[in-house]
């Protein structure tokens, strides 16, 4: 029995090595090409030549200025890919809710087969669609304007965020719905004053990680837009594109704008992204 | 709540979903069986005409051929580190908060910016030509631009953007599964690989084919990292079918090549669908 004991705590440390390992290994891989970038941006780049290898000092802020006021427009590209990641996620998020609520009330045995088809319409590739679906937006005059480009955005996520929504929604409990609907509480009311706030981290968690999906779509600002509209993925192309040779450190920059409204905004709510999960399973008492 | 209320909560989703998602999906399927394109007054009927050129083109099915190979190899190297991480975090230690939001960093960038991240990152001033000198070696070509290794670079790039991503979504599955039963089994004497299988697994069914299908899905939709990264090249060897159908809708303006080549990704990932409602069926309550 001791030998076994013993044995055991061997196997444990030899675990907890082994998962220190991996986890430094991984973090380090993720953490460096990120450090790399965000160095360049502030012109701290590796020299060509030379030996020991050194490193272009000092540092200096000249690609954000370059950035912010040589390439055109990026401010106002920038506040557009606010604007229009920001009503996406609210038009993704409130129709979704709506619908997932709808259907976890549901008597009927389909609702989940229904909801699973959600999913599978969720990892249909937008490229499937996306030339009828721009030839029709030019149709509805939506072409190159920000409800054509929320309203199609909009659509590419909401399947995604019925399932997870539909998994939170099945978690909260019924009972305070049941009675404020015998204290004759109308619909509308029981769905914002009971059911909002009783599903809100998940709610919550699900717009996050929406806004984030939004903040980063290429494929259908860029085929539904032609030069008024322009988010940020698709001014990133846009330099790429006709600059072949656009400076790193300008190109990191920029790159570091991109991320820092959906870093912020994760930063904020890690609390509630920690308990997110795709499936929410029932917590135990 | 009534069968009219029920519709009346689906009813914003469907107006979205119809005429952004829906209309165009099924009117595209419709169009590639005919001449549809840019400012046609009349369609007409071609029957599988459209099919055939596309799957008689050599790049296309080089196209088919490269997104199977990343398919193949990315998603389960991604499933794999992303649940060997998860499991390594199911223990708690102090700072397993911030590892746990850090693992969700590399998706916040959108595929653009990793692509351009990482095209200069495997140049010149990139980490593995700043290690190369200090070993005094010459500089290194980018992967990206030699022929036989451009495919497994992209690889790597969307293993670096997902696997972490993988392992945030399963850790709340992980973390579900009581760890006692894990201990009494170690102490039992049971393999790591047997305690997975039988104890870890059975919970994690349903999140692991939910992960599996939205990262399959999304594979194969993948070009945007790979047209900033590449741009298909060197030759074609990285051009995928959904790279492919880009260019062809929105650069060389040949629609029936873009819409039939982005129907042949849709029947691909059609069986994956079907399988996950099959796979999943035994669970629904």
């Amino acid at each position: 029995m001791r030998e076994r004991a013993a044995g055991w705590r061997a196997q444990r440390r030899r675990d907890a090595w082994g998962r220190r390992v991996l986890l430094s290994v991984v973090v380090f891989a993720l953490i460096v090409p990120l450090i790399w970038t965000l160095l360049a941006s502030f012109q701290i780049k590796p020299e060509a030549h030379g030996w020991p290898p050194a490193w272009t000092l000092p540092p200096s802020a000249k690609s954000y200025a370059e950035v912010m006021t040589e390439v055109s427009g990026f401010p106002r590209v920038y506040a557009t890919s606010l604007i229009v990641s920001i009503t996406t996620t609210l038009l993704t998020i409130g129709t979704a809710f709506l619908a997932a609520y709808s259907l976890a009330r549901w008597r009927f045995r389909g609702t989940r087969a229904v909801v699973q088809s959600f999913l599978v319409l969720a990892s249909l590739p937008a490229m499937a669609y996306v030339i009828p679906l721009s030839d029709f937006t030019r149709e509805l005059h939506l072409r190159d304007t920000f409800a054509g480009v929320a309203l199609a955005s909009a659509a590419v996520y909401a399947p995604l965020a019925v399932y997870i929504l539909y998994g939170y929604l099945e978690q909260v409990p019924r009972s305070l719905e049941e009675i404020a609907h015998l204290e004759g509480a109308r619909l509308f009311q029981i769905v914002w004053k009971v059911v909002v706030p009783a599903a809100a981290p998940g709610l919550a968690a699900t717009a996050v990680l929406v806004f984030v999906l939004d903040w980063n779509l290429f494929l259908v600002p860029t085929a539904l837009t032609l030069n008024h509209v322009k988010t940020i993925p698709v001014a990133l192309s846009d330099f790429y594109t006709y600059e072949r040779e656009l400076e790193w450190s300008n190109a990191a920059a920029a790159l570091t704008l991109s991320l820092l409204p959906v870093a912020a905004l994760v930063a904020l709510a890690h609390r509630i992204l920690e308990q997110f999960s795709l499936n929410p399973t029932p917590r135990d008492p | 709540m009534t069968t009219r209320q029920h519709i009346l909560l689906l009813a914003p989703l469907a107006a979205l979903l119809l005429p952004f998602l829906f209309w165009p999906a099924v009117f595209g399927f419709a169009s590639s069986f005919t001449d549809y394109g840019p400012a046609q007054a009349h369609l007409t009927l071609v029957g599988l005409r459209n099919y055939a050129a596309v799957l008689g083109n050599d790049e296309v099915r080089l196209a088919f051929r490269n997104i199977a190979i990343v398919a193949l190899v990315a998603v389960p190297l991604e499933l794999g580190i992303g649940f060997a991480v998860a499991y390594a975090l199911r223990a708690p230690f102090r700072g397993r908060g911030l590892v746990r939001i850090v693992l969700l960093i590399p998706w916040l960038l959108s595929p653009i910016a990793v692509g351009m991240m990482w095209h200069f990152l495997y140049g010149p001033v990139g980490m593995l030509n700043y290690a190369a000198a200090w070993f005094q070696q010459p500089p290194l070509p980018s992967p990206l631009a030699l022929p036989g290794w451009a495919l497994a670079a992209v690889i790597a790039t969307e293993i670096w953007r997902k696997a972490p991503l993988v392992s945030f979504l399963l850790l709340p599955g992980v973390l579900a599964v009581p760890p006692d039963q894990g201990e009494h089994a170690m102490l039992d004497g049971i393999p790591l690989g047997s305690r997975i299988r039988h104890i870890l697994f059975p919970p994690l069914r349903l999140l692991l084919f939910t992960v599996t299908l939205l990262l399959l899905g999304d594979t194969l939709g993948t070009f945007d990292s790979v047209l900033v990264l590449t741009g298909g090249g060197p030759g074609s060897e990285t051009l995928t079918p959904a790279l492919y159908s880009f260019q062809q809708a929105f650069r060389a303006y040949n629609w029936p090549f873009g819409v039939a080549s982005a129907w042949l990704i849709v029947v691909a990932t059609i069986p994956l669908g079907l399988g996950y409602l099959a796979l999943v069926r035994p669970t629904a309550k």
